[in-house]
């Protein structure tokens, strides 16, 4: 790309910016239609328990209530997030905040009247609370009934595959749900020169996108409009169908802009009864979850425990990795979740550190009566790097090196098969430059193999972790984009994916400004509405800049042949001859002779338009984003407290189409990160299973004042497989921040702390842990 | 009184007065985004716990999540709809677009309402009395370096400074 860019590259503001700054911008939860309903969820106060009878006698007495649906008032056809497994109402429920009855009525105080003078009984059903107890052959099932196999597509997981296994998800009895084999850990061990063994656990924690998620229906004339938060409008438009019986074209959602959504914000139960209920009354029906609401009935990042073996030779390679990781998948039925993180926490860390000849790494994914976990931001990664990385650096100070050296001894390189993405090996890995360049930002050198050598209770210390994460390479997504030109000259871009905040659309439009060598004022267009834009699988996995970037830079690129065609034929001049710029086309030999965007499209009738599709499956070349996070420390030794003085996020984004909402990303991933580290936590009683801090004060998200100065450093080295050599880079920089904090605890301190998040009482127990293994 | 029983009220939002029948329980959260239809306050928690829906009363900056709408008249109330717009917006707005401090756009507008709180009573704050100021108010997208920056870029513009 050695030609001057224009638009790409650069730092421009954001097309969403003034409507969020003003107000003006539309979320879900931000409309409101005439003479709309309320509708307000029942929720169940028991973990695991089969319905008897619902009482709706007192409730549906009030005056303003409309409809009451039950789960026998409800079409039994299964829909989804990943693949058909639910219906919109069980006559099971699976955990305490689980949807039991949803009522609409005049407004939303009535609602919730109503709801509170429903009367459910209850058959209760043992309970599963924990994943590893839960895991024994002899446990009681989290899931009673799965939903019958006739209802299942090709390719969806079957019942009597999953049915008897118990609570494990997976296709063998015993689980595990995947493992990760190759060499013989066993040799290995005995190979190494140093071995450690640690157990690891992660608190469960939540997106906390602030926008609780919302649905407005509306049904007329036999069709059905969602205005709904979810990042995968296609797939409930779907599911909407399905439930309601109507054809796909009937079924129109809206998802243009969402206030946060981090991974989570997936079809749910809450936006098909709304459209149940639109159609039962005839008349638009809104729900908006409470806070508590979206903390439960979302997909949080599962709670995690790691058996970690690992050992190394003084010449700093890699022996051998042994890991059985437990994972609460709650009580989704199917667990197409939970199979996903499963097998990426087990496998991307193993290509990130490539060239470990020996590993077994078995997950197990069990379900359990506890909200859903899905996929958070980081998904699979941030689950497995807080270990491997603490480990990583263990294994380093037992042979003496460098941590940073002892990593890339044993990295991934070009051209490398995957474990992770078989039958697929790696494009770019600039993990190395990434490494140094945050190295040298944070003064690497300061840091001495001895550790710490402060005096008094504040002791200082750095530390690192090195990370690979999706940046937009995934085998099951499909992105499509199409650009036009009209008769008036406006060029659109239309996109499926959402602008959750990471204002997609922006970068995109950049694109497509640049291959059209026109200004990017001049790029209009609309997203993920499914009546005006073509398919898109979703902003996941950091995949819109690169699959949907590929995709609308196709669309452009083949509306640009066709503008030159017809140039070509109107002006007669061979094409190579014709220039492009500034909404015009004219002769590299004789300027004068010149035509507008806009009256080529009218003389080919109206418009002229291009397509673009991105199809992951399709690819060998894979694309990883890669990064590494420094952090330095202050830890109170009296009190336990971590202070993080600085942070650096540095990152293999081949290419930032625009620094500005690169670095907001990053600066926004890794203060997530930090929080992850040392604050959030989503903690439920293990007796009942009802969550104890689903309020936003109790979750401890950071605040203004708990920010520390994070400095984004950018890697661009490009990557060949997007037109603008562009990686994602939205989830990465969430990875890293853990273990790096961990890391520099253990630098200042000399204890190594284990769990997450690291609060003080848990840093003081690594305290005092790490004072008893010295005496 | 009831919680459901309706009450007359009379709300001045943004300098025009609104008549409308509220419940007893409504916060003037609800009037304004159920009711009123100005739903640029927006709601991320109910209880204080955020602050997404802060406007002003008489130039305070306060959670309308915990304020009943009865207890909201006689006040002047100042929501974000209040402050600009897109073609005419206020220098806070401009800043706040332009760089980036609006990720996902839903903790904005209590961001720029209490930002407006601070730089009407304080035109030329340092970075820590901005991180203060806006302490009430939480983001979960930006880290919030470009909303302490873009606070200080709007304070140098009102400051007639370029």
């Amino acid at each position: 790309m050695s030609e001057a860019l224009r638009t790409v590259g650069q730092s421009v503001a954001p097309i969403y910016g003034m409507e969020k700054a003003a107000g003006t911008v539309r979320f879900p939860a931000d409309i409101n239609l005439p003479n709309m309903l309320w509708m307000k969820i029942l929720r169940s106060p028991h973990a695991h328990a089969r319905i008897v009878a619902v009482d709706k006698s007192i409730a549906g007495k009030i005056p303003g209530v409309v409809a009451i649906l039950t789960h026998r008032d409800v079409p039994k056809v299964l829909f989804g997030a990943y693949q058909n497994e639910i219906y919109p109402l069980d006559e099971e429920v699976r955990f305490v905040g689980d949807t039991v009855v949803a009522v609409a009525a005049e407004d939303w105080n009535i609602a919730e009247e109503a709801t509170r003078a429903l009367r459910v009984s209850y058959d209760i059903l043992p309970a599963i609370q924990d994943p590893e107890a839960g895991s024994k052959s002899d446990s009681p099932d989290a899931v009673l009934h799965y939903p019958p196999s006739e209802e299942l597509r090709p390719g969806d997981i079957r019942p009597d595959q999953l049915g008897t296994f118990g609570n494990i998800i997976g296709l063998r009895e015993g689980g595990p749900t995947v493992a990760n084999e190759r060499g013989d850990v066993e040799r290995g061990f005995q190979e190494s020169d140093v071995v450690v063994e640690r157990v690891f656990r992660q608190a469960q924690v939540g997106a906390v996108s602030h926008e609780p998620r919302a649905c407005v229906a509306l049904y007329e004339n036999g069709s059905c409009t969602l205005w709904c938060s979810v990042q995968d409008p296609y797939r409930l438009q779907d599911g909407v169908a399905r439930v309601l019986g109507l054809a796909m074209e009937k079924v129109r959602v809206i998802a243009t802009n969402l206030g946060g959504a981090f991974g989570v914000k997936v079809t749910g139960r809450f936006a098909v009864l709304c459209a149940l209920l639109a159609r039962q009354t005839g008349r638009p029906v809104k729900i908006w979850f409470t806070r508590e609401e979206e903390s439960l009935d979302s997909h949080n990042r599962s709670a995690l425990t790691h058996y970690v073996k690992a050992g190394a030779k003084k010449d700093g390679s890699l022996t051998a990795l042994k890991v059985r990781t437990f994972l609460d998948n709650g009580y989704w039925p199917y667990g197409g979740l939970g199979q996903n993180i499963a097998f990426a926490i087990c496998t991307r860390p193993i290509d990130l550190y490539h060239k470990c000849p020996n590993v077994k790494w078995e997950v197990y994914a069990v379900r359990t009566n506890r909200p859903s976990t899905g996929p958070y931001r980081g998904r699979a990664d941030a689950e497995s790097h807080f270990p491997i990385e603490s480990v990583m650096d263990e294994l380093a100070e037992g042979i003496q090196m460098d941590p940073i050296e002892f990593r890339l001894k044993n990295r991934l390189h070009e051209g490398d098969d995957l474990c992770s993405a078989p039958n697929k090996v790696v494009s770019t890995v600039w993990v190395e430059e990434a490494a140094q360049a945050g190295a040298k930002a944070i003064g690497w050198e300061r840091r001495s193999l001895a550790g710490s050598l402060n005096q008094g209770p504040r002791k200082k210390g750095i530390g690192m972790a090195m990370v690979i994460h999706s940046c937009g390479s995934n085998p099951a997504g499909t992105s499509e984009a199409e650009v036009t030109i009209d008769d008036e000259g406006n060029i659109s871009l239309f996109s499926g994916t959402a602008d959750q905040g990471s204002e997609q659309q922006t970068t995109l439009r950049q694109m497509v400004a640049e291959v059209l060598s026109v200004s990017l004022d001049d790029v209009g267009g609309s997203n993920a509405d499914t009546s005006t834009c073509p398919y898109d699988s979703g902003p996941f996995s950091s995949r819109t800049v690169y699959a949907t970037g590929i995709a609308a830079s196709r669309a452009a690129e083949q509306a640009k042949t066709k503008l030159l065609e017809a140039a070509s034929l109107l002006l007669d001049e061979p094409i190579d001859q014709l220039v492009i710029s500034n909404n015009l086309i004219w002769s590299r030999r004789e300027t004068s002779r010149r035509v507008t965007l806009g009256e080529l499209a009218r003389l080919a009738g109206g418009s002229i338009s291009g397509k673009g599709i991105h199809n992951g499956k399709d690819d060998r070349l894979f694309a990883y984003g890669f990064a590494a996070a420094f952090a330095e420390v202050e830890v109170d030794v009296e009190t336990g407290q971590v202070k993080v003085l600085r942070l650096i996020s540095s990152h293999d984004v081949g290419r930032a189409i625009n620094p500005m909402i690169v670095e907001g990303q990053i600066l926004g991933g890794a203060l997530q990160g930090l929080g992850y580290a040392l604050s959030e936590g989503f903690y439920f009683d293990p007796r009942t299973g009802t969550a104890l801090n689903q309020w936003f004060l109790d979750l401890h998200t950071p605040s203004i004042l708990d920010a520390p100065n994070i400095e984004p450093v950018i890697v661009e080295l490009g990557e060949p497989t997007h037109p603008f050599g562009a990686k994602g880079c939205s989830e990465i920089s969430y990875v890293g921040v853990a273990p790096a904090i961990a890391n520099a605890v253990y630098h200042a301190t000399g204890a190594r702390v284990t769990e997450l998040p690291m609060t003080p009482d848990v840093v003081l127990k690594a305290l005092q842990d790490a004072k008893g293994s010295v005496a | 009184m009831g919680p459901q029983e309706l009450r007359d009220v009379a709300l001045k939002i943004n300098g025009t007065v609104h008549r409308l029948s509220v419940n007893a329980n409504w916060t003037l959260n609800d009037a304004l985004r159920n009711r009123l239809d100005l739903t640029g306050t927006k709601r991320a928690c109910d209880y204080g716990g955020c602050g997404s829906c802060t406007v002003l009363l008489d130039g305070v900056d306060v959670y309308s999540c915990s304020i009943l709408a009865v207890e909201a008249q006689e006040k002047d109330i100042q929501t974000i709809e209040g402050l600009g717009d897109g073609e005419n917006p206020h220098p806070l707005q401009k800043s706040f677009a332009l760089s980036y401090a609006a990720q996902c756009g839903w903790c904005t507008p209590g961001m720029i309402m209490s930002a407006k709180a601070l730089l009407d009573g304080n035109p030329n704050p340092s970075e820590a009395e901005v991180r203060m100021a806006l302490s009430g108010v939480l983001c979960r997208c930006t880290g919030y370096s470009s909303i302490v920056q873009a606070v200080l870029d709007a304070a140098r513009v009102m400051r007639g400074e370029s």
